[in-house]
Parts: structure tokens; C-alpha cells; sequence
């Protein structure tokens, strides 16, 4: 009852849901910006995950439910599991962490490379803006070859999770793109 | 005199027994037992006719966990915890490693989000024989090949070579293995604990410790391993698993007696403090005695016993020292199958039914789940769900990963009712989304998961329970019930019949079931009674299904005839055979009030007996039946069950009541066969009520020998206290006929006419002294 009479509140005010998956390798800061995202004003100080997060989030009329799982090698082949129904993919990169880079870059191309998020948009992060010795969004996206990326929407946001800085223009990329696919 | 022995081995009148097969020669139910049940029923005949006089025990009483058992109460203990960069991992294992997969085992002790909870229990459960290592969920190729070997037995009807042959030995108490299903399982409890250190890269420590025992009452062991965990943190050694390991071992359960499945469901369904008390007492006096012999403790009358008898019999009191720490533990004295940790059924009843209550929600039709239609009560759809093996999964976002098992254990536990097995041996209390291709690979089950991403998953499962919510929804991708034989003949015979109105409004009885239920809940009855409920909903439906069978293919898998009786469905109940012996009164199985409603329950429930007919559930109770529940019973003729059940809920002659009241008076005469009549008359269902109706019975000899077989109750350690709740009215009946008799025998006051007495000036004599019998044990006892 409650679901369908917020799904018509939806229909009337234009409020989207939109289910988001969060990848990356382990302490790349995905944790970070879903509580970042969630708790926008308050300080976030988190641990390894096990498992997952779950949160919903609602951003310029579009409600976000963003899943987070744990990025430790061993539990990324789990990660299939979480795909089916996503229509955004956040994948985060520690933009520090450049001896990882190259691991980044083969378990993005696995995962969009998978039938079920072959429609799924993709934000990817480039975080940890804040350390030194960082490389900037263009050096990022040259490692990660998203430009040999077919039929993708895709998008660069540079970021510091741990201030904020960046996150909300990230999420505002994925709403406006949204709304030019059929709502589901 | 052939009516005191009611011990004649069944399997002659099996074998020569002619089971219509009414044109499916397919099934041939007497096959699938007759090779268990002789050996079985001949070991437990020659036991209890022992034991014969009544309430007279000379045996020794033994002991559930004797101080000599070479099994230890915990068999291992561990400690994982998660590596921020590898993820789980195992740290310790004492005394030894428990093999199978390390990494699999580490994962399940550190559930999904551990790291947003300081605490949190799980349990999970181990397929570990005491030598192969096999793990519960692992892919091994060992263990597929032994799964298929299971099954492959069981559909040649029960695999009965893989029994151990000499496990009748102890007749009627040898439950505890899961017979033919493999070694016993090995049930972890495991608690896991999320500490903030600021010292440590990432900002957190997370350790998990578990306790691997056999034994299923592992929650008593929660206080210690919090204990123990906390002490681990500090000192993260081998030593402190020792510790633990040393202490619970330790544990003295040498004092708990033994019970007989008869005694055990009497103890259960009674709430009686002091019931069984008796055993305790012996168990006291044979340790003292065994003392005195040994010389350790000079008998002396004059000091009191070091040993303290049970508060209340239905849990043992022991305790566990561990650091100079006395714990004291309670271990409840039955155990049934599939009962493992402390579930409340009330909890999990409730989480279903309000929402139901408040706003219901229409469930696509499946035949085997919604039984009483698309607004079938959820607790019944899980119920059907379980029994017809399906695929069952509860859900738990954001809530401790203990309330999901223990969700799940109360799942195995209702559909269970303590009698049908196999469900437990095929739970996963707590899993996670690393398991779940093997997972899948298990045909039916009942898992416990965290992570909603298996909302989203509905080829996962058949039925998907939400815990936060309480909604319970049946899958999209759900089998459809497959049209077997056994229905389709059913609905033959049926066109012959006028059809049953379909319009009543509850024709399975589900709804009434699920009220009084309900009813009892919210009377605050207690999770006891909730359980015995259940198991009567239980022990019905399996009785329901035996008569299906008879309907429908001639005979059943479900009941041993017994001897003297027919298979025949014309059978007429309630005739005697031998019209000299009264208690080879015929007619066996569940009693309807008349035919049409028979027809009309049938009818409701044939989809899911079928759907129950083919699943490792029904065959693991055929094999119960023949290896346990049919030697447990030492009066196989009559019918006991079905006569008391006639009793209750029938309208009968003089003549048909007089002839069970006879039947029952010869027919029970021992201690066993007294038990045996009690399981039928619990008190939460009158107890003696229906029984005393027989001193109120117009033909003398009736009254007499009811007066008898109340006498014997009376005196039997259990009986007693059935007599004392039998209500005043009946007593005085009792006493009217006692001293009709007397009269009669007296030759100055000739024959007694009722009128002559008056129950108002006779309430001194003879009658009161078994009144002060009974009173005085009990008292002696309470002192």
C-alpha cells in the first residue's frame, strides 16, 4: 500500500528511483562517500567493510539506493551478484594508490563488460584529490581506458570523500543522465 | 490369556497381509519397512516386558551423558577475524584443526556487516563425520557424490542400508542419530566482536570466536564465550582457547536420566514441576551408592545429599567453571529432533501474523502452499512451504544475523513438530552471498541471510520471508506442483461421489488452527504450549496423510498395521476380531466426525500430502516409524490412539464406548503401556477426562474395569499425577463404583444398587486410602 502510493506521488512530482552499485578495490573510500552522501554535513570516520552497505539517498527529485561492497580481492567475485536491475555504476579509484591503477582498470572492464550492466551508466571517482602525488581526472581516465569504451555513458568526477568535495557533482551527473533513459 | 500380551511381533500379520494395491502396484508400502521393523520391535518387547509391574522399577537408570562417554560436550573451539587486506581469515583452532575449508569456515563466522555492529551471535551448522572432514556448504567433490548416494537411497524408499544395524539395542530412546541421514550434525555457535582502536591501521580489530559441539542446546554456552572472547582480545593465544575448551569439557550432565520417547512426550507436553522426579532421585541414589562402594564418601545416613534434585525436571541444572568462575547452565531434559538453540516459535508466529492481521495480502495460487486459498495464513503458507521442500529463505536487512538463524531454526522446528526430520540437516541458519552457488545446488532449503540483494534474486528461492517487514512472498520463478498419479486417482474416486461444498469457509481447519493459536499467544500460554500445539498440528497431518493413502493407493507407508487387523478401508472399526479377547478392537488412524468431513479435508489437503510424499521428510518418517516410533509403542493392538480419539469426537452407543473402555482396560496394563496411553490423553487436552467417562457407563463391568485401569494409573509414577487432575466429579464416579463392587463382595449387603449409596456419608472409607496414596507419594517426594 504505502510502496504504490509513493510510486504515484512519484509519477505526479517526478521523483525517480534509481538503484546505484559502488565498486572498487579495497579502501579506495566507497564507504566514505556513502556516508558522505548520506550524513553530508557530519564528519565520517569508517572501517573495512564486510559484506556490504546499503543506503538510500534522494538527490534533485531522484532517490538513490546505493549498494557499497567490501573491494578485498578475495570477496570481489561476489560483486556479480549485485548486478542485476543496476542502472548506475560509481566505480572509485584512490587516485594516489597509482601502483593499483592497472588492477583498477581490469576489474572496471569486468564488470561493465557483464551482459547485465551493459546499460548502466558509469561515474567513476576519482578520489583522494587531497594527497599529494595524486593524478588528475585525465590521467585517470587515460589508466582506466575509458576512452575505448562503445556505446557508454560515462563520466569522470574528481573527489575528496572525506570533505565532500566533488560528491554531489558526481550524483548530479547520474541524475541528469537518467532522466534521458525510461524510467523503470 | 492372550490380552496381556499385547507384544506379538508384528511382522508375521505384515508379511501375510494382502494390500489391495487398487491398480497402482508401484507402491508397495509393507516392503519399505519390513526389513527394519522385526529386529527393532523384537529388541524393545523383550525390554519392557521386563519391566512389567507396574510403576516397579528395577533398572537401572541411565544416564543422557554419562561421565565415561568418550564424546565431549565441545569439540572445537576457534577464532577468526578479518584482515583488512585479505579479508576473513582463521587465527586459532584448538585442539586441533577441524579441517574442510578454512576460508569458507572463516567467512561464515564474520557475517555480512559485522562492521556496523559491535556484537552480533550467529549459528551455522557442519556436516563432519568423526573422520572425514566435509564441510557444510563446500563444493568438495566428497561430499556431492555422498548427497547423491542419499538421495538415490531414498527414492528406492529409505535407504535402509546405510542404517547401523545394531542401533535398536536401545529401542526406544536412540533418536539422537539422524538415522540414515549421516553422522549427527555439528552446530557451531559463534560470536563476533567489532572493536574501534584508533592504534590500528583502518581504525578497527573484528574477532570472532566459536564453540563446535553435537549437542543442540548450544546456546548455553553464550555466556562463556563472551568471556572467553573478551579475554582472547587481550590475550590472543592458543592458551585462552584451552582455557575454554578445558572448562565447558568439564561440565558435569552425568546426573541427567535418561528418558524413553513415550516418557519424553509426556514430560514435554505436562507442566507438571515434579514430573519424572523419581528418576532424578535414582539417579542420586545410584551415584551415592556407587560412592560408598568406591569408599570415596563413608555412608552416612545422617549427612544430606551432596547432589540437588531439579527445581523443575524439564531442565538440568549443571554449572561450568571457567576462570575460577562458576556458570551456571540449564540443559533442558528433552530434546527432539530438529529443536536446535533457544527459538521462541511465538516470535516468529507473531512477526507473520500481525502484518497479516492489520492489512492481508493475497498470495499467488500454488496448490502445495496456499492451501486455504490466496488469503492462506502465511505461517501455513511456510509451514506447506517446508514440508514440501521448497526453497525458503528469511531476511533480515539491517538486523543481527542471530535473529535471522534463529528465525530459521524456529522454521525447522514448527514444521518439525519434534516427529519429522530432515529439515535442519538441510538449514543454513546464517549464510551470505559467498555460499550461494552451492547453495543452490541443495534441492530445498531454509537459509538465513543479511543482505537484500536476495529480494532481488527471486530464481534464488520459492518463498522469501522479511523479517523487518513480516510480509512473506512466493516467488515468480516458483515450480508449479507437477500432477502426480496419487491425485489424479484421488479426484477419480471423488467424481463418484457427490462433491463436498465447496463453499465451506475453512475446509482444511487451518484458519481455526491458526486462531486458537493466536488465541493462546495472546493468552501468554507460553512457548511451551505453543510447541505442543504444534507438534499435535504435527502428528495430525502425518495421520491425515496415512489415511490418504489408504484411500487412495490401498495402504500406507505412513502406519504399521497391527496384528489382527486389516488394511482394508471397508474394515469395520470398532468390531472385535476374536470376540473372546476385547482388545483386538478393530480400526486404526485419524477420526472424523463423519464421512463428509473426511472427504472434504482430503480434498483440501491432497496437493500438498502429495507435494510432502516425495521429499527426504516423508522418507526419513518411514523409516522413523519402523526403526523408533512403532517399538517405542508396546501396545500395538488396539489402536490406542484411534480409540481415545473416538472417545473425544464421536457420538457413541453404550455398546461401541463399553467395548473401547474394555479394550483399554485389558489392553493396558504395565508401566510402558501406561505411558503409552498418557501420550494420547495429554493434559493439555483433558487428560483422563475422556477414560473416567467410563466409570459413568450404564454396563457394570465397563465401570469395573475402568475403575481398574484407573487404579493402575494411579499408582504409576506418572500416572499419579494425571489422577490428581482429574476433575471431582469424576472422582466421586470412582468411588461410587468402588464401593458398588465392595457391596457386591460383601455378602450381608448383597448386590449394590446405586441408589442404596450416598456419596455424601461414604466419603470415608476404603476409597480415601488411595486418594491417600497417591497424596502421600507426592508428598514424600515434594519433602
Amino acid at each position: 500500500m504505502g510502496g504504490s502510493v509513493s510510486k504515484m506521488m512519484g509519477k505526479i512530482f517526478g521523483t525517480k528511483e534509481m538503484r546505484i552499485l559502488m565498486l572498487g578495490l579495497d579502501a579506495a573510500g566507497k564507504t566514505t562517500i556513502l556516508y558522505k552522501l548520506k550524513l553530508s554535513n557530519q564528519d565520517v570516520t569508517t572501517i573495512p567493510t564486510v559484506g556490504f552497505n546499503v543506503e538510500s539517498v534522494t538527490y534533485k527529485n531522484v532517490k538513490f539506493n546505493v549498494w557499497d561492497v567490501g573491494g578485498q580481492d578475495k570477496i570481489r567475485p561476489l560483486w556479480r551478484h549485485y548486478y542485476s536491475g543496476t542502472q548506475g555504476l560509481i566505480f572509485v579509484v584512490d587516485s594516489s594508490d597509482t601502483a593499483r591503477l592497472e588492477e583498477a582498470r581490469s576489474e572496471l572492464h569486468k564488470i561493465i563488460n557483464d551482459r547485465e550492466m551493459k546499460d548502466a551508466l558509469l561515474l567513476v571517482f576519482a578520489n583522494k584529490q587531497d594527497i599529494p602525488g595524486h593524478l588528475s581526472p585525465e590521467e585517470i581516465t587515460q589508466q582506466l581506458q575509458l576512452t575505448k569504451l562503445k556505446d557508454k555513458l560515462w563520466y569522470v568526477a574528481p573527489s575528496v570523500a572525506t570533505d565532500g568535495t566533488g560528491i554531489f557533482e558526481g550524483l548530479a551527473w547520474l541524475s541528469n543522465n537518467v532522466k534521458t533513459q525510461p524510467a523503470k | 490369556m492372550a490380552s496381556t500380551l499385547p507384544y506379538r511381533p508384528s511382522n508375521d500379520s505384515l508379511s501375510t497381509s494382502n494390500p489391495k494395491t487398487n491398480g497402482l502396484p508401484r507402491l508397495s508400502p509393507a516392503a519399505s519397512f519390513i526389513g527394519r521393523s522385526p529386529s527393532g520391535s523384537h529388541a524393545s518387547f523383550r525390554r519392557t516386558s521386563t519391566e512389567n509391574a507396574v510403576g516397579h522399577r528395577p533398572r537401572r537408570c541411565k544416564a543422557q551423558y554419562p561421565l565415561d562417554s568418550p564424546e565431549r560436550h565441545v569439540e572445537y573451539i576457534l577464532v577468526a577475524s578479518f584482515h583488512i587486506d585479505r579479508g576473513p581469515i582463521m587465527e586459532h583452532q584448538y585442539p586441533a584443526a577441524i579441517s574442510g575449508d578454512e576460508s569458507m569456515l572463516a567467512e561464515l563466522m564474520l557475517p555480512d556487516q559485522t562492521h556496523v555492529r559491535s556484537q552480533d551471535w550467529t549459528i551455522f551448522f557442519l556436516h563432519k563425520d568423526t573422520s572425514g572432514d566435509e564441510e557444510d556448504e563446500s563444493a568438495g567433490g566428497k561430499k556431492k557424490k555422498k548427497r547423491k548416494s542419499r538421495y538415490r537411497a531414498n527414492e528406492e524408499t529409505a535407504g535402509m542400508s546405510e542404517e547401523d544395524p545394531d542401533e535398536p539395542s536401545e529401542g526406544d530412546s536412540s533418536d539422537d542419530d539422524e538415522g540414515g541421514e549421516g553422522p549427527p550434525l555439528m552446530y557451531v555457535l559463534n560470536l563476533v566482536n567489532t572493536k574501534q582502536d584508533n592504534t590500528v591501521r583502518r581504525g578497527a580489530v573484528v574477532k570472532a570466536m566459536a564453540i563446535c559441539t553435537r549437542h543442540s542446546f548450544l546456546h548455553i554456552y553464550k555466556p562463556l564465550l563472551l568471556l572467553a572472547l573478551e579475554d582472547y582480545f587481550k590475550s590472543p593465544y592458543p592458551e585462552t582457547l584451552a582455557s575454554l575448551y578445558d572448562a565447558v569439557n568439564n561440565m558435569d550432565l552425568s546426573l541427567m536420566p535418561k528418558m524413553s520417547i513415550l516418557e519424553r512426550h509426556i514430560l514435554q507436553s505436562s507442566n507438571t514441576k515434579d514430573m519424572f522426579i523419581e528418576k532424578f532421585e535414582q539417579m542420586v541414589r545410584q551415584r551415592e551408592e556407587e560412592e560408598a562402594e568406591d569408599g570415596e564418601c563413608p555412608p552416612s545416613p545422617k549427612k544430606s545429599s551432596r547432589y540437588v534434585l531439579p527445581r523443575d525436571t524439564h531442565e538440568f541444572e549443571s554449572k561450568v567453571v571457567y576462570n575460577d568462575i562458576p556458570i551456571p547452565v540449564k540443559i533442558p531434559t528433552v530434546i527432539w529432533p530438529e529443536t536446535v538453540g533457544d527459538f521462541s516459535l511465538v516470535k516468529l508466529i507473531q512477526t507473520f501474523a500481525g502484518p497479516h492481521a492489520t492489512s492481508p495480502q493475497p498470495f499467488p495460487s500454488h496448490p502445495h502452499l496456499t492451501t486455504s486459498g490466496p488469503f492462506t495464513h502465511p505461517i501455513i503458507v511456510l509451514v506447506n512451504a517446508i514440508l514440501t521442500q521448497k526453497r525458503v529463505i528469511f531476511l533480515g536487512h539491517n538486523r543481527p544475523s542471530g535473529e535471522v538463524a534463529e528465525a530459521v531454526l524456529a522454521a525447522c522446528a514448527l514444521a518439525s513438530g519434534g516427529i519429522l526430520r530432515g529439515f535442519t540437516r538441510h538449514a543454513f541458519p546464517y549464510t551470505d552471498l559467498t555460499k550461494i552457488d552451492d547453495l543452490l545446488k541443495v534441492p530445498g532449503f531454509i537459509a538465513g541471510v543479511t543482505n537484500p540483494t536476495f529480494a532481488n534474486h527471486p530464481e534464488w528461492w520459492d518463498v522469501l520471508c522479511d523479517l523487518p517487514t513480516g510480509r512473506m512472498k512466493i516467488s515468480s520463478h516458483v515450480e508449479s506442483a507437477p500432477v502426480t498419479e496419487g491425485l489424479l486417482f484421488f479426484q477419480q474416486q471423488n467424481a463418484l461421489l457427490p462433491p463436498p461444498s465447496s463453499t465451506h469457509p475453512d475446509p482444511t481447519g487451518d484458519h481455526l488452527f491458526m486462531d486458537d493459536i493466536l488465541r493462546s499467544i495472546s493468552q501468554r500460554h507460553g512457548e511451551n504450549a505453543i510447541r505442543a500445539k504444534w507438534r499435535a498440528y504435527i502428528v495430525k497431518f502425518t495421520r491425515v496423510s496415512a489415511a490418504f493413502e489408504e484411500a487412495v493407493y490401498g495402504a500406507s507407508n505412513l502406519y504399521i498395521i497391527g496384528p489382527g487387523e486389516e488394511l482394508s478401508p471397508d474394515s469395520p472399526t470398532g468390531h472385535q476380531t476374536d470376540p473372546t479377547d476385547p482388545t483386538s478392537l478393530r480400526g486404526h488412524g485419524y477420526v472424523w466426525p463423519d464421512e463428509a468431513s473426511k472427504q472434504r479435508e482430503l480434498t483440501a489437503s491432497v496437493s500438498r500430502i502429495e507435494g510432502w510424499r516425495n521429499t527426504r521428510s516423508y522418507y526419513s518418517y518411514i523409516q522413523d516409524i519402523a526403526a523408533m516410533y512403532y517399538p517405542a509403542r508396546p501396545i500395538q493392538r488396539p489402536d490406542i490412539h484411534h480409540h481415545h480419539d473416538r472417545l473425544r469426537s464421536l457420538k457413541l452407543s453404550h455398546a461401541e464406548a463399553g467395548a473401547i473402555y474394555l479394550a483399554l482396560s485389558h489392553a493396558v496394563k504395565d508401566y510402558a503401556g501406561i505411558c503409552q496411553l498418557l501420550t494420547v490423553a495429554p493434559e493439555n487436552q483433558a487428560g483422563l477426562f475422556y477414560i473416567s467417562m467410563g466409570l459413568f457407563h450404564p454396563d457394570q463391568v465397563v465401570r469395573e474395569a475402568t475403575v481398574d485401569l484407573l487404579d493402575r494409573i494411579a499408582v504409576h509414577p506418572v500416572g499419579r499425577h494425571f489422577w490428581t487432575h482429574l476433575s471431582r466429579f469424576a472422582k466421586l464416579g470412582y468411588f461410587r463404583v468402588k464401593r458398588e463392587r465392595d457391596a457386591a463382595q460383601s455378602p450381608i449387603s448383597g448386590a449394590g444398587s446405586p441408589t442404596a449409596t450416598n456419596p455424601g456419608t461414604s466419603f470415608g472409607g476404603e476409597p480415601q486410602s488411595l486418594v491417600g496414596v497417591a497424596l502421600g507419594d507426592s508428598f514424600k517426594r515434594k519433602s
